[in-house]
């Protein structure tokens, strides 16, 4: 008999086994972790180790091999074997990695993916080992705190590349609705006041945004996102309310667009491209798309921040974790720490629309001098938004509870439901995923 | 002799299963065993990280009080009710067409049948841009000064979307399994019926129908099963979310939402698919006694 944590499971009946010719009809859903503990983060740095990437290897295969062959060089013994995945399912990559046993021993992770794999005890705790935990004062302290998960008192991955959210906005379509280009909303009232104005001047053809808010918009609106310990989502308050209101008005008047309460980023990206809406988030990487697949938009590419009643704009953080099961430890721990230096970092951030994380980079002239280009200007005015980010999304918020949050609010702004009734109901929903782990 | 005899005899019992040994054991490891795992996994509150323990009919109880759930029930429902007589009837009509040995007959069967080796995915966003808000559709109803229609942006008009995209892709593999059956079918009933005065239309009735009768409850039970299990058109057509407020979601995307991820429940998911496959079996059980009662009647 098979027991789940000491708590016998009665074997399925035999009366089952008949049903079997239907059981094609359903998936199998697999779960588990690795077993047994790793070896000492202050050992021997040798063996062999892998490090895992998210969609690099297309673009920088050469930086990453050097990365590696200099690391293999300076480390007789140890032998890195990169393996990269692609951009989509990479949280499914990793489950079936982590419930297979076979995590790599590196592994590249924002915050929220971050999470459930320190809460099930497989990336290393990088504040209880001193010798990771010295690592600390290398990086910004925004970065190490944005890889600090609640609950679990600990950073669990070294700071890799930040990134902001810079919102994208069409000076052509600005211009045509009378408003000024040089002069983008900074506030949500501004926002909001500029939609309604585009959407009439179009004759509702026009749509400022693509999406319904998500969490991030909340947070850069003031709304408590949660309370102080991380247990349960708060964003239901009065602020969040008045935030949800103001959009309902706005998809009434045809700022939002039509398809916006399904729309996913890549929908929204498309429509932004077709320019079919005025702004749309985004990052630096977009701009080569830009360039390539719409000349026309490009030429009259608007870059601002995203609105932010807070004054702070919203942070992306990448890190690198150790697996706490490697039989390596020490060689991933010094192979994380070689990639995420600052000369490394800086010199993939040169390659790359990304910003390192380590202490002091962001002051370098490259970050801070507008050099005429257009890759320069997004940079320049990118990294200065870098001061003060935050991220606002909830590492404890899943997807699924972030899709709870874009129906409810899909109801919200149909006319379904109440914006307070709506954002009740997913404060509600989103808890109790919450609390049941 | 005696000797060859007597090991034929021996290994008589044995010699079958050792035949069916290979592919009972690929059915033992990937269908048998993810079966069993998911039965037992429905009664525990097992995650994707992290195994569960033993919670008897909580997912189940959780899955009643889950407005979603509900929804996705629905929609799940209204599909085998819209999609199944579909998938039944007009593959047979197409048929009936294609059947005859006219000329260029073979280009229209190829043409029927080109949606079901095309990729669902390819065809889907193929669909999308059709329907988008400036898509071809549109652009048509704008020139007759209709529209613009946002079938994309209603969730009843996303639905009934996807059901069109699961018929039209189902249409050809349908056909051939109906032309299979009419060419069974013997001509001189059509002749003996045409004789006695029958028009087509009661030929169609009284001789074709009753004809290709077990094969239509063949496509119903085929057609209501896949019915239950559709994802892929809903999931394209109406995104990740199931549509506008979640409206679109069937069971299955409520599986996926629900069990994936880093995050997922599986134990919530697992009751879930058991509960699509009752449903599912249940289906083809009826269906089956049904065809069985009409052949005894």
């Amino acid at each position: 008999m098979r027991t789940f944590r000491g708590t016998p499971v009665p074997r399925p009946a035999r009366t089952a086994v008949p049903l079997l010719a239907g059981a094609l009809l359903l998936g199998a859903c697999g779960s588990g972790g690795a077993e047994g503990a790793g070896s000492a983060a202050d050992g021997k740095v040798s063996g062999h180790i892998t490090f895992q990437t998210w969609n690099l290897r297309a673009q920088y295969k050469d930086y990453f091999n050097g990365l590696i062959d200099e690391f293999e060089k300076a480390h007789p013994g140890t032998k890195v074997k990169w393996i990269d995945q692609p951009a989509e399912n990479y949280p499914e990559k990793l489950s079936a990695d982590a419930g297979g046993g076979t995590l790599p021993d590196v592994v590249n992770v924002s915050p929220d993916l971050s999470y459930p794999l320190a809460k099930a005890g497989l990336l290393m705790n990088l504040d209880k080992e001193p010798v990771t935990a010295q690592a600390k004062r290398d990086y910004t302290p925004e970065a190490w705190q944005g890889n600090e998960l609640p609950g679990l008192d600990g950073a669990y991955a070294f700071p890799w590349y930040l990134n902001t959210g810079p919102l994208f906005y069409n000076k052509a379509l600005f211009k045509k609705a009378g408003l000024d280009p040089a002069k983008p909303p900074k506030t949500y009232d501004e926002l909001f006041a500029d939609a309604a104005k585009m959407a009439k001047s179009s004759g509702g053809k026009v749509a400022t945004l693509a999406g319904v808010p998500a969490i991030e918009d909340f947070g850069r609106y003031g709304v408590q996102l949660m309370n102080a310990d991380a247990t349960k989502f708060t964003y239901n308050g009065p602020r969040g309310v008045e935030l949800l209101t103001e959009y309902k008005k706005l998809f009434e008047s045809g700022g939002l667009d039509s398809q916006a309460l399904s729309a996913t980023p890549e929908s929204a990206g498309r429509k932004f491209l077709q320019q079919r809406v005025a702004m749309n988030p985004g990052s630096a990487h977009d701009l080569a798309n830009f360039k390539e697949n719409a000349p026309d938009l490009y030429k009259n590419l608007g870059i601002t921040d995203a609105p932010a009643d807070t004054g702070k704009p919203n942070m992306y953080v990448m890190g690198l974790g150790i697996n706490d099961r490697s039989e390596h430890k020490a060689a991933a721990i010094a192979f994380a720490r070689f990639v995420t230096n600052q000369r490394n970092q800086e010199s993939f951030a040169h390659q790359v629309a990304v910003f390192p994380s380590t202490k002091g980079s962001l002051d370098k002239p490259y970050w801070t001098k507008d050099d005429g280009t257009d890759e320069g200007r997004v940079r320049v005015a990118s990294a200065k938004m870098l001061d003060g980010a935050v991220n606002y999304t909830p590492v404890v918020m899943t997807d699924e509870m972030k899709t709870v949050l874009q129906n409810e609010v899909a109801k919200a702004l149909q006319g379904d439901k109440s914006p307070k009734q709506a954002l009740d109901d997913a404060v509600a929903q989103s808890n109790r995923l919450l609390q049941q782990g | 002799m005696s000797v060859r005899t007597q090991g034929v005899r021996t290994h008589r019992a044995a010699s079958p299963w050792l035949f069916l040994l290979p592919g009972l054991a690929v059915v033992a490891v990937f269908v048998l065993y993810p079966f069993l795992s998911t039965v037992q996994h429905a009664f525990t509150d097992a995650r994707t990280l992290t195994p569960g323990v033993w919670v008897g009919l909580r997912n189940f109880e959780e899955m009643l009080h889950d407005p979603q759930f509900w929804t996705a029930l629905r929609n799940s429902s209204l599909y085998a009710v819209v999609v199944v007589p579909s998938t039944v009837l007009l593959p047979l009509l197409i048929a009936l067409l294609v059947e005859k040995p006219l000329k260029g007959v073979v280009f229209f069967r190829a043409a029927f049948y080109t949606p079901v080796v095309a990729s669902v995915v390819v065809v889907a966003l193929i669909w999308v841009w059709m329907l988008d808000d400036r898509g071809l559709l549109n652009s048509m109803l704008e020139t007759v000064g209709a529209g613009p229609v946002s079938f994309l942006g209603d969730a009843w008009l996303v639905l009934l979307c996807a059901m069109a995209l699961t018929v039209w892709k189902g249409l050809g593999y349908y056909m051939i399994i109906y032309l299979a059956a009419l060419a069974q079918v013997p001509k001189e009933l059509h002749e003996a019926a045409a004789v006695d005065g029958a028009g087509p239309f009661r030929r169609f009735t009284t001789v074709t129908v009753p004809a290709v009768r077990s094969t239509m409850v063949l496509v119903g039970a085929l057609s209501s099963v896949a019915a239950f299990k559709v994802f892929s058109e809903v999931y394209l057509l109406a995104g990740p979310t199931g549509g506008p407020a979640g409206e679109d979601s069937t069971l299955v995307m409520l599986v996926q939402r629900s069990g994936t991820g880093l995050s997922g429940r599986v134990g919530y998911a697992s009751a879930l698919s058991l509960v699509i496959f009752c449903i599912a079996l249940l289906l083809m059980l009826l269906v089956l006694r049904a065809d069985r009662k009409e052949k005894t009647a």
